[in-house]
């Protein structure tokens, strides 16, 4: 009997051994060895041969065989089934290196980039975003803006005309007289729009854009003029901007200046781009003209204001490095698709 | 203006570099573009930015009161004036002046030096007028412009025996006349061009150019010397109308000192005698109607403070004042008054004190402050879409693009609707492509499609958001302004991938891009799509989108095959126009929650045939129309069309979807209501049937 059980152990040990991490081969030697028809089975049966002393021993000797076929089958079973898993995710294995299924990326214009983080400094200085129309008459693009009929300073802004004397607005100005001519002070405002000029060449394009800022109220001085640009700069190229006010002529501001910022290129101490001045000039200034004020139905005496105004473009063409104004009007995709939104 | 520093410092005598002549100069506003030691030997040439409002900075002397300012120095006197401006009878016998209209002419003074020696000017002339950019060509018509560059007043000399019985009448052509200049053009006057005139004829177009034929040449022996104040406004038309600008209109245009005719007749006189060894007739003629007051102004000094936020205090501000020639003076409660020069036209305001305080001064005196003011900002007019529609387009992956406003003529016809009035001209295009405003963004991006194409980029997805102008009628009345969006797609439909076939871009899903981005401008609008005409797109393949109203808000379609030939494009293009303020005109429900159905939703799918001439719509508009047990939805989940079928139908299952909120639907009724619907379709007009 005892030599049975030697025999049955030693076989299902061979059996397991071959059966490796196959589950089915785990759960065959699972039937032959502990099915109802299996040896081990059946042994006890055998039970009865015995004398009456051996049967104690032998049967306990079956159970700890059958206890210890048990516990190796559920140990290969589970071995099984944890091979076959690993094996099962390893198959699903993909390259994730591989190209991923991406959607199309649209973009924005430098343009527009540049605008819109313009707009956000001035929105987050509790500015507002005013419009106006493209085209213009006379009185609001000039006459209001103190250039009567025939003034030398309109030489500086070749317009665009329509029959019938309207004409493409030249700056961005208009939309200052037309929302002080609709609102009382006090004004905090911005205009950002498309200004047309009469002048094509590597430097002017024939349509371009702008942005002026507006503030009145009572109490607003040229240092207010000069703060604002300080930390509209500063906030826009960089902590380490200087801002400098030039006195310069503008018929519709008094006292009025140009303003420069320190170049970015050389950190202000000279170089090719600001013809070595260490400084680059970025547009025009001033406190808002009495006679504009009274053209726009504001009082001179009581409130007093600033406006400053810039291109946008030059601005974009400055912070991205943009050498060629043309690209700006190509819409060639390889130059659009370098500004992702 | 070329500014020679040799020069400068015979008129003030300072001993800076030119260097620091330039940076004093440009931080008074007379901006300094370039310094120059290489064209003028032993000198140093500045070329100095005069704005339009410093007429009196256009001459030497001019910026010499400036440097004198700047550093502190006196003036050198002045080189010569007139001993008499009273005519000696020996002049009043040879010479005569009659100023026909004094608001055109305000002052003229006239002068005679006779036994001139017309020849080269010597040296040291010559080469003041070679470094600031003239070219010597006789010593009198030398004189003319040294005595302009010096004292910034343009004269005119004349060859005394050309001009009739030296009678100068100083008048309006008066009838359309032509003229020779003595650039030897003919020019084509009009009546209202102020001339100088003998007794017979017109001897100079005024403060423009002379004539040809009352000429200093070289047998000229007696030269007549004007200088004189012409009227800006008429000299600006007259040179603009003609096309000649000059220094002498440059100047006069500007705004010139009716008293700096005396200067210039002194200087002229001078160097005439000096140089062209002429001897002058004493005395002058100074025809001068209605002599102007000299001019006061007042300055409060609390304003230098209100309008730069600091004080420099009444004592500085005397000191500017002074240094700048304004001779002030003080005028009791906080005034001060000052004399305003007769060339400092620029002077007319309070405020233009303070900005002559303000420079002198220097601007870098200014505080660094903020605004206190907090303004309303709650009726912004920047149109509320704009930012949007470019998050959304760019979102849905097409880039931004920026094209002309202004067209060639006719480039959008085929892109309006019929019966559009015609696109606003402009009366001065620069160029022929640019000659009309666009009343549709299409075509500018058909022409940024058709130059990606040639240079080789197949895929592209572009968009534009910009006005068009849509005339209102008259001629004078500004054009509709209205926003637009347009799109234009060529190539694939999605990114090239290895996981997938290329497919190319078509109507479907340019529809669906417009579609997306008016379901995010607009949410929960109503949308219905048509049969566009628009005569750009493929006849067969234009789609409008309308809203509830029927109003159009957009439209799509395939480039008409006539234009992708006209612009030899190698592949389809697909383009889209949206209508941003009629999408915002169009106020959908907007953001507003529907409460989530509790119960599960149950679904149908009703298999049709379509006959020619039924559309999906149609048929949705139909099913949609019958009372449903809850709220349905309808969508297509099969379309096809092959040899299963006749030719010409369209089999499409559609999908109805039933959505309760809170109790579930039996069985019972949701078969009652599709065999409802299927009745619907049986009984109706279109050519629908059930697919067996
Ligand atoms: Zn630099």
């Amino acid at each position: 009997m005892l030599d049975d059980l030697l025999r049955i152990e030693r076989e299902f040990n061979q059996a397991l051994d071959a059966a490796g991490l196959d589950p089915d081969a785990v759960e065959a030697i699972r039937v032959r060895f502990l099915g109802r028809k299996a040896e081990l089975t059946g042994i006890m049966k055998k039970l009865g041969a015995l004398s009456k002393e051996e049967r104690p021993a032998a049967g306990k000797a079956i159970n700890v065989l059958k206890q210890k076929v048990a516990a190796r089958l559920q140990e290969a079973a589970d071995q099984a089934g944890e091979a076959q898993r690993t094996a099962s995710l390893a198959g699903e294995r993909v390259d994730v290196t591989l190209p991923p299924r991406m959607p199309w990326t649209g973009s924005v214009h430098p343009t527009t980039h540049a605008r819109r983080e313009l707009e956000t400094i001035f929105r987050g200085l509790g500015y507002s975003v005013e419009s106006g129309p493209e085209v213009e008459d006379d009185f609001h693009n000039f006459q209001a803006l103190n250039m009567p009929p025939e003034h030398p300073a309109r030489d500086g802004a070749d317009t665009f005309y329509l029959d019938g004397g309207l004409l493409l607005r030249t700056h961005t100005s208009p939309v200052q007289i037309r929302t002080m001519k609709d609102r009382k002070p006090p004004l905090k405002m911005i205009c950002p729009g498309r200004v047309y000029r009469r002048d094509w060449d590597a430097t002017h394009l024939p349509m371009f854009h702008q942005i002026e800022a507006l503030v009145v109220d009572e109490g607003i001085t040229m240092g207010d003029l000069k703060g604002t640009m300080d930390v509209v700069w500063k906030r826009y190229f960089g902590s380490e901007v200087e801002t400098r006010l030039r006195p310069a002529y503008f018929p519709f501001v008094e006292p009025g200046c140009e303003y420069d910022i320190s170049c970015q290129v050389c950190g202000g101490d000279g170089c090719r781009i600001c013809k070595q001045s260490g400084w680059i000039e970025l547009g025009g200034a001033g406190m808002v003209h009495p006679a504009v004020f009274q053209a726009a139905g504001v009082d001179p005496e009581r409130y007093t204001g600033f406006a400053f105004g810039l291109g946008i473009d030059r601005i974009a063409m400055m912070k991205y490095g943009i050498d060629d104004l043309r690209l700006l009007m190509e819409n060639d995709t390889r130059f659009l698709g370098q500004f992702p939104l | 203006m070329l500014v020679s520093c040799n020069w400068l410092r015979e008129l003030c005598p300072v001993d800076a570099t030119p260097e620091r002549l330039a940076a004093a100069l440009t931080a008074r506003g007379l901006t300094v573009d370039a310094v120059d030691a290489d064209t003028a030997p032993g000198d140093v040439v500045l070329d100095i930015d005069i704005p339009a409002n410093r007429p009196d900075c256009l001459g030497h002397f001019g910026i010499a009161r400036e440097v004198a300012a700047a550093f502190g120095v006196q003036l050198s006197p002045p080189r010569a004036l007139p001993e008499s401006i009273v005519p000696s009878d020996e002049l009043a016998g040879l010479v005569s002046v009659t100023i026909e209209d004094p608001g055109l002419c305000a002052r003229y003074t006239a002068r005679l030096v006779r036994r001139v020696s017309i020849g080269p000017s010597p040296a040291h002339v010559a080469d003041r007028l070679i470094a600031c950019g003239l070219r010597p060509i006789n010593n009198v018509v030398d004189i003319s412009n040294i005595v302009l560059l010096e004292t910034g007043h343009p004269i005119h000399t004349f060859d005394y025996r050309l001009v009739n019985q030296g009678r100068i009448v100083v008048r309006c052509a008066g009838e359309a006349m032509p003229f020779t200049t003595l650039d030897q053009v003919e020019r084509k006057l009009t009546p209202e061009m102020l001339v100088i005139a003998d007794d017979r004829r017109p001897v100079a177009l005024a403060g423009v150019m002379g004539g040809a034929d009352s000429e200093i040449g070289n047998d000229t022996t007696d030269v007549l010397i004007e200088a004189a104040w012409f009227d800006p406004v008429s000299i600006r038309r007259t040179a603009r109308r003609l096309g000649l600008p000059t220094d002498a209109s440059h100047r006069f245009e500007r705004g010139m000192d009716k008293d700096g005719v005396l200067a210039a007749q002194g200087l002229a006189v001078q160097l005439l005698e000096e140089i062209a060894g002429g001897q002058a007739v004493p005395g002058m003629i100074d025809c001068y109607p209605a002599p102007g007051a000299r001019e006061t102004l007042e300055l409060r000094y609390q304003r230098v403070q209100r309008l730069l936020g600091y004080d420099p205090g009444a004592e500085a501000i005397h000191e500017a004042l002074d240094a700048l020639q304004l001779a002030p003076r003080e005028a009791g409660e906080g005034r001060v008054e000052v004399q305003v020069p007769s060339y400092r036209v620029d002077l007319v305001y309070e405020a233009d004190l303070v900005e002559e305080v303000a420079r002198h001064l220097g601007l870098d005196r200014l505080p660094s402050t903020l605004p206190l003011t907090v303004a309303p900002t709650e009726n912004e007019t920047v149109h509320p879409l704009a930012e949007r529609t470019r998050n959304v387009l760019a979102g849905l992956g097409f880039q931004e693009a920026f094209n002309y406003s202004m067209l060639p003529e006719g480039a959008d016809d085929r892109w309006v609707p019929k019966g559009t009035l015609p696109a606003l001209a402009l009366s001065n295009p620069i160029a022929e492509q640019l000659g009309f405003l666009r009343r549709s963004i299409l075509p500018g991006l058909l022409q940024s499609a058709d130059l990606n194409l040639r240079r080789g980029n197949r895929d592209l997805r572009l968009f534009e958001i910009g006005r068009v102008f849509l005339p209102a009628g008259a001629g004078d009345q500004r054009p509709d302004e209205t926003l637009r969006a347009g799109l234009a797609w060529s190539g694939l439909a999605e990114p090239r991938h290895w996981s997938r076939d290329d497919r190319p871009v078509d109507m479907v899903d340019l529809s669906g891009a417009v579609a997306g981005a008016l379901s995010h401008l607009q949410p929960g609008l109503a949308i219905r799509e048509e049969r566009s005409e628009t005569p750009g797109f493929h006849p067969g393949q234009a789609t409008s989108f309308r809203g509830a109203d029927g109003r159009e808000l957009a439209t799509a379609g395939r480039l008409h095959p006539e234009l992708l030939a006209r612009f030899d494009l190698p592949q389809d293009l697909f383009l889209a126009e949206i209508d941003l303020d009629a999408v915002l005109a169009a106020a959908g429900p907007g953001l507003e929650y529907q409460p989530i159905p509790k119960v599960p939703a149950v679904s149908r799918d009703l298999s049709l045939v379509l006959g020619e001439g039924a559309g999906y719509r149609q048929v949705v508009d139909l099913l949609s129309s019958r009372p449903a047990p809850a709220t349905a939805r309808f969508e297509a989940v099969d379309r096809y069309v092959g040899s299963h079928i006749a030719a010409g139908e369209t089999a499409l299952t559609i999908r109805v979807t039933l959505e309760p909120y809170d109790r579930t639907l039996t069985d019972e009724e949701t078969e009652r209501y599709r065999l409802d619907l299927i009745e619907a379709l049986e009984s109706s007009d279109l050519p629908v049937k059930l697919r067996a």
